[in-house]
């Protein structure tokens, strides 16, 4: 008799864990449940629906739950998982008791509420259900300013395309800078330009302290600790919460983020049981510490790891170097690993190599200038970390040097590497080169 | 005890950044200072100037026998090596 796979969570982690499961074990029984009806959409392209860069929301569909079914797959929507039953090897889905062989879970996350008052109100608009993204879409026509919460990453592109929509934007962080738990401040100053072209207000080192009621019963401003905020809606992105009760409500070990602890297999501290995705944390490779909240790809690639150990194959996952980067406002940024900031508040020693170089020869048109800097370790000179900023090939460069950090690569590596040259898509002289060079030439002096 | 660890490393992770954000930051353009919650000062002026005389391979081996570190993980070589292969199937 064949064994059963249940995987919960319709995300990047759970479709990829559930689909290659089955592929790689046509004789498993897998089923997947989902407490929403849609399924294999990318959530992370909504805020350039809203502003208007993607034409429509349906062009975020990468495929249908028909197409699953017809892979094999038994797909629950929207039915939530309530219960988890290890001892007896059962989830509990709308009253119902399903008994599974093996397990994964990949309930991603929540998004952090304001712990202030007036949170509840209707108006405040987290990004995360495509569906509530369109109806939001719809009532962002009939609205003139807008606040967004949280200089996260998605709260810069938020506020960046809704800006880009015509709208009044006031973006409010605590932070000194956008982005100041990844970025250096040095790489946030074209950010903030760039935003401000935009339309968007940024009111940084500012509060929330709650939120009043406006017409309707809908939210109508938000108090700060520089003053009240008239808006239409209040977009909350601030931190991703890993969606761990159910596992940890079956005894599930979780760690210091509150995500799922798992091993370099995926596997969590119960016998059969996988877990991946935002859900879980991962080691940083140059720490070891868990950390958590990463990108789509990561998911995927551990959905991936989950699925080869689930199906009965044996699949590791390396520790991360997490090579990002993003669009905000009209800027790329992007980086790997840890920034200057983040170094320092961890004790790590450190020295910089700065450099700019151009994205093609320098003649040709549509050239930018790409800032790199480069984090390496002052005795062995191994890369620790870098950020990257300008227009093209930001992360096509940060995947590199991500890459290169967990071989071990040294400034004289990057110094000295080969580049390709060739006038519409390489300068001569490669940017990380430069950085790196100068980095050993301030070494030397 | 997972709580416990859970609610230390956030304290100290946030006292830690506003530290370096506070110096890094300096001088920067187009920057603010960091909101101050009141309190916390025990963690700014103990923890923090405590936590940065500490060598980082010192603090490294102490994570890790505090277990803040991940186990059951393969620490990276960090070493040219052979490439990934894909599992025989």
């Amino acid at each position: 008799m064949s064994e059963r796979l249940i995987v919960i969570g319709g995300g990047g982690a759970g479709t990829a864990a559930a689909t290659i499961a089955k592929r790689l074990n046509p004789d498993l029984k897998v089923t997947l449940f989902t407490e929403f009806p849609d399924i294999a959409y990318s959530p992370c392209g909504i805020p350039f629906v809203h502003g208007r860069e993607i034409e429509k929301f349906e062009n975020l569909f990468l495929s249908t739950v028909e197409r699953y079914v017809e892979d094999g797959l038994d797909m629950r929507m929207e039915t939530t998982v309530t219960d988890l039953d290890l001892d007896r090897g059962t989830v509990t889905a709308k009253n119902t008791h399903e008994g599974f062989d093996r397990l994964v879970i990949g309930t991603g996350f929540t998004w952090e509420k304001p712990d202030v008052p007036g949170a509840n109100l209707e108006g405040l608009h987290y990004v995360k259900d495509i569906r509530a993204a369109m109806l939001f879409d719809e009532q962002l026509d009939g609205m003139k300013r807008v606040t967004v919460i949280g200089a996260t990453p998605l709260g810069v592109e938020m506020a960046g395309n809704l800006g880009h929509r015509g709208l009044q934007v006031d973006f409010v962080d605590e932070g000194p800078w956008v982005l100041s738990e990844v970025l250096d401040p040095d790489v946030a100053e074209p950010v903030h330009e760039s935003l401000e072209k935009r339309g968007v207000t940024l009111r940084l080192g500012t509060r929330i302290e709650g939120f009043t009621e406006g017409s309707g019963g809908k939210v109508g401003a938000v108090a700060t600790s520089a003053g009240e905020l008239e808006c239409d809606a209040v977009i909350v992105c601030l931190h991703k919460l890993p969606n761990s009760a159910l596992a940890e409500a079956a005894g599930i070990k979780t760690g210091t983020t509150g995500g799922i602890m798992v091993d370099e297999r995926m596997h969590t501290s119960a016998d059969r049981v996988w877990a991946a995705g935002d859900v879980v944390e991962v080691p940083h490779g140059l720490s070891m510490l868990p950390i958590r909240g990463l990108t789509g790809s990561h998911a995927y690639a551990q959905g991936r790891t989950a699925a080869f150990n689930a199906a009965g194959q044996d699949l590791v996952y390396d520790p991360v170097w997490i090579p990002w980067g993003m669009v905000a406002g009209d800027y790329t940024i992007g980086g790997f690993s840890i920034g200057e900031t983040l170094a320092q508040a961890m004790g790590v020693p450190y020295v910089v190599a700065k450099g700019v170089g151009v994205s093609r020869a320098r003649y040709y048109p549509g050239a930018t200038r790409t800032h790199v800097k480069l984090l390496a370790d002052p005795e062995s000179h191994k890369l620790i970390g870098g950020q990257i900023h300008g227009g093209e090939g930001v992360k096509e460069r940060a995947d590199f040097l991500a890459f290169a950090a967990k071989r071990g690569a040294t400034l004289e590596d990057v110094a000295w590497m080969e580049n390709i040259y060739s006038p519409p898509i390489g300068a001569l002289f490669e940017p990380m080169a430069i950085a790196a060079q100068n980095g050993l030439a301030a070494l030397r002096s | 005890m997972s709580a416990y660890k859970r609610a230390l490393r956030e304290r100290s992770e946030h006292y830690l950044m506003q530290a370096a954000m506070k110096e890094v930051g300096t001088g920067a353009p187009s920057t603010v200072a960091p909101y101050k919650k009141r309190g916390g000062l025990l963690w700014r002026l103990v923890f923090v100037p405590l936590y940065r005389r500490v060598p980082w391979t010192v603090k490294r081996r102490a994570m890790a026998t505090l277990r803040m570190t991940s186990t059951g993980w393969t620490p990276p070589a960090r070493e040219p090596s052979e490439p990934w292969h894909p599992p025989p199937r």
